[in-house]
């Protein structure tokens, strides 16, 4: 039987070198770090990263070399953990492009995305000269009224990765507390990999299926990563780790990055699940 | 760092920009703040507690005037903010909200503002060679020019940040305050002026830290925190994340 749950070593693969990908979460919170670490051990190299406001993810994948270009809104950390430095320090040393939107013209090409069409109208965009320095916005005539708005080029990320609660075998998944941009993303991108807390039972949603966020039918690939959003938060299940994130924040070393995706090793090759050790 | 700032006797920078922001806000209004936005998530949450209590919160969780009473240490954007509320309206929302003309007034920031309303939260240097590459404006591009009021709030001023001209234009104009540890700027004729200055500062000192011509000195000098103010704020933000922002 087929199945779309995969180990992490395994699931990795479907991530090539060059791709567009779009992460889910918010800055600190659910972002899918047990896949980004994958990410980076694999040496994955020349990706275009989207995020509406990003932070130890694209962080980390700077640091580990992964990186082409970066579009969001925002990348840091939050006040207490500062800027998120190996991000900075790729875009000024020439190796990141920086492809800066306002949060919404990132959701807005994510839009176009979703719909199939080449470009979005942003209203609101109008006095920046984020205009001019990018190609990908442009100011076009309305042809209704004749006045000037501002497009956006649509982004279609190539894989989506998405940080979950709970999921079944087929990929039906739920989000408890805050779902950000994540619908959007899963609705934008050509595929899906969800990284999930814990596989339900199927018709787990069956007599609440208003619950299910993404549905099954978009997702292409299930790992299981019990704390995979550690060391951000997975809101109403763990907080962040502090330590981890002071540690991580105040260093700016080549070691740090190895120490930090050794500390992590055992927990993101999770051992307990496989293709056969579950039966459905 | 603040040379007025005496700390004995006076209050905390935070303590009088949150109030001070709080003020502004009014009842009925529908208001955001964004990430990294500590400083003002407990201004609204001070304001709607005082003189706002219809108040509509809104933040990029989204839940809608979260009534919970614990606060985030290190975030503006958590789970603290969707417990409790009223009802669940995200970041998308929020953004179409404004851009219909239906929001009232969002909190921003950057790095560098100049006297004629440019606010610079991109890169310091050249955009595509930047010196420092900074967060990235947020919402701010297209908040800025949409919302009915934008405020910005910073709490560091001085002549780096308040500037004769920002390095890059993240956005510009349709500014409704400039709240810092020292003054409020308000915006008229794509100028910024000084609207008032705080109590524990002088005129001189405004102008001695900001690096654009300030011309009219003539000012009010805003209240201090009121004790019903401060007495509100130990519960609302009783780990004190309105100090994170000023390193302490």
């Amino acid at each position: 039987m087929n199945t779309k749950i995969k180990v992490l070593r395994e699931a990795i693969n479907l991530i090539k070198d060059g791709m567009t990908i779009a992460i889910g979460g918010n800055v600190l919170h659910r972002a899918p770090m047990a896949f980004i670490r994958e990410i980076v051990r694999s040496n994955k190299r020349n990706l275009r990263i989207v995020k509406t406001a990003g932070g130890h993810d694209i962080d980390l994948l700077c640091g580990g070399s992964c990186v082409d270009t970066v579009d969001a809104g925002f990348v840091s950390y939050e006040t207490e953990y500062g800027l998120a430095n190996y991000y900075r320090k790729a875009v000024e040393n020439g190796k990141v492009k920086a492809n800066e939107h306002a949060c919404y013209t990132v959701i807005c090409a994510l839009r176009a995305a979703k719909a199939g069409i080449g470009f979005m109208p942003v209203r609101g965009l109008k006095s920046s000269e984020l205009i001019k320095e990018n190609e990908y916005f442009r100011v076009m005539t309305d042809p209704f009224t004749g006045k000037n708005i501002t497009v956006v080029k649509s982004i279609v990320p190539d894989i989506a990765i998405i940080h979950v609660h709970e999921c079944d075998a087929d990929g039906n998944a739920a989000i408890y507390g805050p779902r950000f941009d994540d619908e959007l993303i899963s609705l934008a991108s050509k595929k899906v990999i969800l990284t999930t807390e814990k596989i339900v039972s199927k018709g787990r949603f069956s007599r609440q299926p208003q619950n299910v966020t993404i549905p099954g039918f978009l997702v292409d690939t299930i790992v299981i990563a019990k704390k995979g959003a550690a060391p951000c938060s997975c809101p109403t299940l763990y907080d962040i780790d502090n330590k981890i994130l002071k540690d991580f924040t105040q260093d700016r070393s080549q070691e740090m990055i190895k120490s930090y995706l050794s500390y992590y090793e055992n927990q993101d090759n999770y051992k307990g699940v496989g293709v056969n050790t579950f039966v459905f | 760092m603040y040379s007025s700032f005496k700390a004995e006797k006076e209050h905390h920078p935070a303590d009088f920009m949150v109030c001070t922001i709080a003020r502004m806000l009014k009842n009925g209004e529908r208001i955001f703040h964004g990430v990294s936005s500590q400083l003002p998530m407990v201004a609204m949450k001070l304001a709607k507690a005082l003189y706002a209590p219809e108040a509509v919160l809104l933040n990029i969780p989204g839940g809608i005037s979260s009534k919970a009473y614990r606060v985030s240490d290190y975030s503006s954007a958590g789970e603290e903010l969707w417990e409790n509320s009223d009802g669940i309206f995200p970041l998308e929302k929020v953004f179409d909200l404004s851009m219909r003309g239906g929001l009232d007034v969002a909190f921003l920031s950057g790095v560098q503002f100049d006297v004629k309303g440019n606010v610079n939260a991109s890169v310091i240097g050249s955009y595509n060679k930047p010196k420092v590459r900074l967060p990235g404006g947020a919402g701010s591009a297209v908040l800025i020019p949409t919302v009915k009021k934008a405020i910005i709030w910073r709490t560091k001023h001085d002549k780096r940040t308040f500037v004769e001209d920002v390095d890059f234009i993240t956005t510009r104009g349709n500014i409704y305050k400039i709240v810092t540890p020292l003054c409020v700027f308000g915006y008229k004729n794509e100028r910024l002026y000084l609207e008032a200055i705080s109590p524990y500062t002088t005129i001189e000192e405004v102008k001695s830290r900001t690096g654009f011509e300030i011309l009219k000195t003539n000012v009010p000098t805003l209240d201090e925190p009121s004790k019903e103010e401060l007495r509100i704020l130990r519960r609302i933000d009783s780990k004190g994340v309105r100090y994170k922002e000023f390193g302490n």
